[in-house]
């Protein structure tokens, strides 16, 4: 469930910094169009990753109704660290995505 | 036609959310914390020591208990202990004077480890919010009828929620606070879109929960007007044997606790039911406890002869329509939830009811506005404006208050599990009273500031009337019992940051950053 966790935060984050006004409130300027374009890739790509991960650890059932927690609240997280603590926000993804191979290492 | 459309939606969600907002607030607070009813029982009941044991050492203890202490009874019902609820709790009842009639039922709660009986107190622990979340402390079965319909308006509510912010994606990662009005929207968008799916699932759920009473008209079709039969095929009762009259000892239970798992692919019995107990007829049911999978089976069990130890019957496999009833019951109940999950899942119960008490503060909000200049409410915005506080802070000032009465009424006071219920709405009434005279940003504070002191000095309550105090329950492992301190010492703090935003919020604004906001909508609350 951690290791999904991770993912799916990272890939929120990326789905965020690929919309114009969000990624001008993170990084403080604007985006160009193939910027967004890969982040918003990058992003639906952890997501999947994220669910792929939930599954093959824990099994259909299990798995699912994991990714699904852990989808939302990471989302949640994202959403409520923003506006008060920016940098936090985005280290935390930058954080997610370094951990997440050695997490991967540790459950597959 | 569209936006006709849109506007029809906007009021249903306008108003469904107001009539019901109150009391889906109180279901969805209680349900959450029914996610934690075993810990709650376990702290509001120090007296039952918390011990990891092997299942069938307990049995052993339970069959020997019940050997010399029960051995006529027609019936035991033995409840071993799991890994969240510590207690082995044995049951017996005794034969009927006359056939036909149902035998009295004795209960009795062992220590796992010796075999002794323990006497909690009289509590009804986290049993309480379980049942007040679906029951609402009425009689059968009124309190089920109108948690059904709640249940069917808050559907109705997400559905038309849904249609009327329209821009739910756009605004996906939106959420500005400190803008008043505007801040509280932002946050019942955010709760509302980004745990959807969540509401989704326990509202859905819980009409599936309760389709007997929702749509009877397929099972009356189905089975020709004749309920019974529809619950008879879905609860498959054990054929139990007549007693044969001859005596023959019981088998030891411990080993059939093996077999059973042989039958199952997986998890292991939570409940034993031993039916004529030392005759040659003597049954032995072992019921699934049902933690090791989402989708919920009812009564999924093995029988084995209480004399030879053979196979007599097995509860059939699942089917698929079944199954998804099932599904969506595990869903709902989470029973499976190891405890990170067990947390999750309180944590999308607590967004909910956030949804709503943020719903129900901007239905209010809206409307003051109107009045922002002449400073007189009309009376039904007063109405509604009582009927927040005392629902939201008042309810939560009851559920400290029904913590406290465990700790502070005599351990042997008569009806004292009702005494404990009494409290939780006594202190519930007193809010109300207390909302309607005091009104307004005065009564949030104070009503918010006395729930963050009365949560943060549980932890120390606990210390003072019992010996589980945190150092002792962090030391030696008892993690309900920690958790237990912690979260209400959590809730304290967060209930006094509550207060105290709310405090700040209504002072005039001193700093030149805040002077050029739009004028927040609780300024007008006085």
């Amino acid at each position: 469930m951690l290791l999904a966790g991770l993912l799916c935060y990272g890939g929120f984050t990326g789905l965020c910094l690929s919309m114009d006004r969000h990624h001008a409130e993170l990084l403080g300027r604007k985006a160009s169009i193939a910027e967004r374009r890969w982040f918003k890739w990058a992003g639906w790509l952890l997501l999947g990753m994220s669910l792929w991960a939930a599954v093959s650890v824990a099994g259909w059932a299990f798995g699912l109704v994991q990714w699904c927690a852990v989808l939302m609240l990471s989302a949640l997280l994202l959403v409520m660290l923003m506006p008060y603590r920016r940098r936090m926000a985005l280290s935390l993804a930058a954080l997610s995505l370094l951990a997440s191979p050695i997490a991967a290492y540790a459950v597959l | 036609m569209k936006e006709g459309f849109r506007q029809a939606m906007a009021w249903l969600h306008t108003w469904a959310g107001l009539i019901f907002g109150w009391l889906l607030f109180a279901i969805f607070l209680t349900g959450t914390l029914a996610y934690f009813k075993d810990e709650i029982s376990h702290w509001m009941q120090p007296e039952i020591p918390a011990r990891s044991v092997p299942t069938e050492t307990s049995l052993t203890l339970a069959q020997q208990y019940l050997e010399q202490r029960a051995a006529n009874a027609s019936r035991w019902i033995i409840d071993l202990p799991g890994a969240r609820e510590p207690a082995l709790s044995v049951r017996w009842q005794s034969a009927p004077a006359k056939p036909g009639e149902r035998g009295q039922f004795t209960e009795k709660r062992l220590d796992p480890l010796s075999g002794a009986e323990v006497q909690g107190r009289d509590t009804q622990g986290g049993e309480f919010f379980y049942r007040f979340h679906f029951q609402l402390q009425m009689p059968y079965p009124w309190g089920r009828w109108l948690s059904t319909i709640a249940a069917m308006v808050m559907f109705v509510a997400l559905i038309s929620g849904i249609i009327t912010h329209k821009k739910i994606f756009k605004d996906f990662f939106t959420f500005r606070p400190r803008k008043g009005q505007r801040s509280w929207l932002d946050g019942h968008n955010a709760v509302g879109v980004l745990v959807l799916p969540f509401h989704l699932m326990i509202t859905y759920s819980s009409l599936v929960i309760f389709m007997t009473m929702v749509m009877p008209a397929s099972i009356l079709a189905a089975y020709k007007g004749d309920v019974q039969a529809f619950f008879s095929d879905v609860f498959p009762a054990a054929n139990t044997a007549k007693v044969a009259g001859t005596p023959e000892p019981l088998l030891p239970l411990a080993p059939l606790l093996e077999k059973a798992r042989e039958h199952w692919a997986g998890g292991s019995a939570g409940q034993v039911t031993v039916n004529n107990p030392g005759d040659t007829n003597a049954s032995v049911v072992l019921t699934h406890n049902g933690t090791d999978r989402v989708v919920h089976e009812f009564g999924r069990a093995v029988t084995f002869s209480g004399v030879t130890g053979q196979l007599l019957a097995k509860t059939p496999e699942q089917s698929v329509p079944m199954a998804v009833a099932g599904s969506f019951y595990g869903l709902h109940m989470g029973r499976f939830a190891d405890p990170v999950l067990r947390w999750l899942y309180f944590i999308c119960g607590l967004a909910s009811t956030a949804m709503i008490g943020t719903g129900l503060v901007i239905w209010l909000g809206k409307r003051q506005l109107k009045h922002a200049k002449s400073g007189v409410l009309p009376f039904e915005l007063k109405l509604v404006e009582v009927l927040n506080i005392a629902s939201m802070s008042g309810l939560v000032i009851a559920v400290a208050a029904f913590f406290w009465a465990n700790r502070v009424l005599p351990v042997d006071m008569a009806e004292r599990a009702q005494w404990e219920i009494n409290s939780f709405f006594i202190a519930w009434g007193l809010s109300l009273l207390h909302a309607a005279w005091r009104r307004g940003r005065g009564a949030w504070v104070e009503q918010l500031a006395l729930a963050a002191l009365l949560f943060a000095s549980v932890p120390l309550l606990n210390a003072v009337t019992t010996l589980h105090h945190l150092g002792n329950s962090l030391a030696t492992g008892d993690w309900a019992m920690a958790g237990f301190d912690l979260a209400c010492l959590g809730s304290g703090l967060f209930l006094g940051w509550a207060a105290w935003k709310m405090q700040r919020a209504g002072q005039p604004e001193i700093t030149g950053r805040n002077r050029q906001r739009s004028i927040p909508l609780e300024q007008e609350a006085h």
